[in-house]
């Protein structure tokens, strides 16, 4: 059952994101504004080029904005210093990257651990981390590296990374474009089960018509602006 | 800071489970890195104490003493050597007469010096006896016998061979003439190799046979060299002679050493010269090395910083990576430079005019090459990696 949508968990107000490259002026970000709210299952698709991954990115305080505010839990964060961004993507947010962005020297449990091994003790990382493992069904595979992995399993294993600190939002950037269609489902189950059993709020950026079905809420970009 | 064990953690997944070739590839470039570091010193220190240590156990011993100014000889040269003799410190002593002489052989002839000793003292003092290529070394009571260096013999390697006799060999006979006029036969009892050139182109006869071709001689020699015993002190020893007022002067060798100083002093240089432009080429080598590392790494630690991990953790977590590499490195390096290396150029040492040069290095000289490869390894890890892992995060992970 979807939860309701229910207060802004994410409010993006007015951003402007400018990139210089050769001396030319980009403008991804154009006075863009965006409400999300708890719960929500937002995809973010448009053109390459239209302004999805910056988008993305600044939600995520990977990147900040030139202009505007970014309100996560109605905490402002475009000022915030970098170690304080830090902390709240460490404890509050989870983040999928497109190429599954898995360390090559540590096992499928060890790079779910990593992120809780930093708020708490090893012990109870390791233990989080193999019921994440268990639970998107590669608990027999938690010793594998990464390469002895397919795509998608890496995917999962990004996933149960993503999830390890309890975050209040997930982020994912294009998650299924290296992966076939089998996979591609799995994933997108994946994050389905999680923001409907939950209520996590998810925000994703996909290319994919047809994984838009999933989403509670789309939103189109192009040159920078939501058109729909 | 209370995770830095994560860092060590990270390390040494980054070891253990890393690309086994390029782990091998790295340690291989760190080893020659410091054996490069090491092997130049210890070449340059094996020929300057190679070249003293010829100079002490060939020319001079280890304290040299002449004649006062003014004067030819060491008068009461017994009374004079008994008493060096007393004083703690010393082995033993030999007197020495040295004259100029004209030697002859299958009409060739050239000028040496012909040094007057008494064998059995001489040998206590100088390895000349343990360096007879051929024939035997000289006993007290030889007369009209002499044994000659390799270079006034000759021969077809010898270095001054155009000078030498060419073709003299043991058991010839050679005319020694004397600037007084004197002349003698004497046989060659044995020729010997001390491998320095300078003291190879001298001649020996007992100091029977001079003063039974001088006996005004008798009880007079123009120098006395002295043997230490190990470990004494010889600015002490020195000091004890010349308060015993013994009408002599009295030097060390360093001071009788003459041009080979000034060679010395010039190999010196040339070794710290070499030794900075080694560090400069290690510290060179071992930055291009780990910053290849990070840089490798620039995408990895891009995604470590968007999961939450802390700048200094992974920082520190390259800079004990580098550390690790350095300290394999150095212990590689050290055993193939004092278990290989070293005893093959003692087996083969490199043959110069000054010395058969093996390698020689301090374990002092040997730490601090080895810190100074430790320092510059985490110099090297830790600024590629400050710089990354304070670059944009985007940046980072997209490789711009």
């Amino acid at each position: 059952m979807i939860n309701p949508p229910s207060r802004v968990i994410i409010k993006v107000s007015n951003i402007t994101k400018i990139y210089q490259s050769g001396g030319i002026s980009f403008k991804a970000s154009r006075s863009l504004s965006l409400d999300i709210n708890a719960g929500e299952f937002i995809m973010i698709t448009g053109r390459n080029g239209s302004g999805k991954s910056t988008l993305m990115h600044q939600m995520a305080l990977l990147d900040r904005p030139d202009k505007g505010e970014i309100y996560i839990n109605d905490e402002p964060t475009a000022h915030l210093s970098e170690k304080h961004r830090m902390d709240f993507r460490l404890t509050k947010l989870g983040y999928i990257f497109q190429e599954y962005a898995l360390i090559a020297e540590l096992t499928a449990l060890e790079n779910v651990m990593l992120p809780a091994m930093m708020t708490g003790s090893n012990k109870e990382a390791r233990k989080k981390a193999l019921g994440l493992l268990e639970k998107i069904h590669l608990g027999h595979k938690y010793n594998r590296l990464p390469a002895q992995l397919s795509g998608g399993e890496q995917q999962k294993v990004a996933i149960a990374r993503s999830l390890v600190n309890d975050p209040i939002i997930i982020f994912a950037d294009e998650p299924t474009a290296n992966l076939d269609t089998v996979a591609s489902k799995e994933v997108l189950e994946i994050f389905k089960s999680l923001n409907q059993d939950e209520g996590i709020t998810i925000v994703m950026v996909t290319h994919e018509p047809e994984e838009l079905t999933y989403a509670t809420r789309i939103v189109h970009l192009a040159d920078g602006r939501i058109i729909k | 800071m209370k995770k830095i064990g994560l860092s060590f953690y990270l390390t040494w997944k980054y070891i253990t489970r890393g690309r086994k070739w390029t782990l091998l590839l790295t340690i291989f470039l760190m080893t020659a890195a410091f054996i490069n570091l090491v092997f130049i010193p210890a070449l340059f220190n094996g020929i300057i104490n190679g070249s003293n240590q010829q100079i002490v156990d060939t020319l001079t011993g280890d304290i040299y003493v002449t004649p006062p100014n003014g004067s030819d000889y060491i008068n009461d040269v017994s009374q004079v050597t008994n008493k060096i003799k007393s004083i703690n410190g010393i082995k033993d002593v030999s007197a020495a007469f040295s004259v100029p002489a004209r030697i002859k052989y299958n009409n060739i002839t050239g000028n040496w010096q012909i040094i007057a000793v008494n064998p059995d003292n001489h040998s206590n003092v100088f390895d000349v006896s343990k360096k007879m290529t051929s024939g035997s070394y000289l006993a007290s009571n030889d007369l009209n016998q002499i044994i000659i260096g390799r270079q006034i013999a000759g021969g077809k390697d010898v270095e001054e061979n155009a000078l030498s006799l060419k073709t003299a060999r043991t058991g010839n006979n050679i005319s020694l003439n004397l600037d007084n006029g004197i002349s003698r036969t004497l046989k060659v009892k044995g020729i010997f190799n001390t491998g320095f050139v300078q003291s190879d182109e001298r001649a020996f006869i007992t100091y029977n046979e001079l003063t039974s071709i001088m006996p005004t001689l008798k009880n007079k020699a123009t120098t006395i060299n002295i043997k230490l015993v190990t470990g004494a002190n010889e600015g002490q020893v020195i000091k004890n002679i010349i308060a015993d007022k013994l009408n002599v002067n009295v030097y060390s060798w360093q001071d009788a050493a003459g041009i080979m100083k000034s060679v010395s002093s010039s190999f010196v240089s040339i070794n710290v010269l070499l030794s900075a432009t080694s560090v400069l080429i290690a510290a060179v080598t071992i930055i291009i090395i780990i910053y290849i590392t990070v840089i490798n790494k620039r995408k990895e630690i891009g995604i470590l910083r968007v999961i939450g991990v802390k700048p200094y953790i992974i920082v520190l977590s390259y800079v004990i990576l580098s550390a690790i590499y350095a300290l394999i490195g150095i212990t590689v390096g050290t055993l193939v430079f004092w278990f290989v290396l070293t005893p093959y150029f003692e087996a083969h040492p490199f043959v110069l005019p000054i010395c058969n040069a093996v390698l020689d290095l301090s374990w002092s000289d040997f730490i601090i090459r080895a810190q100074a490869i430790l320092i510059v390894s985490i110099f090297s890890g830790l600024v590629p990696t400050l710089v990354v892992a304070h670059t944009k995060m985007l940046d980072a992970i997209l490789g711009k």
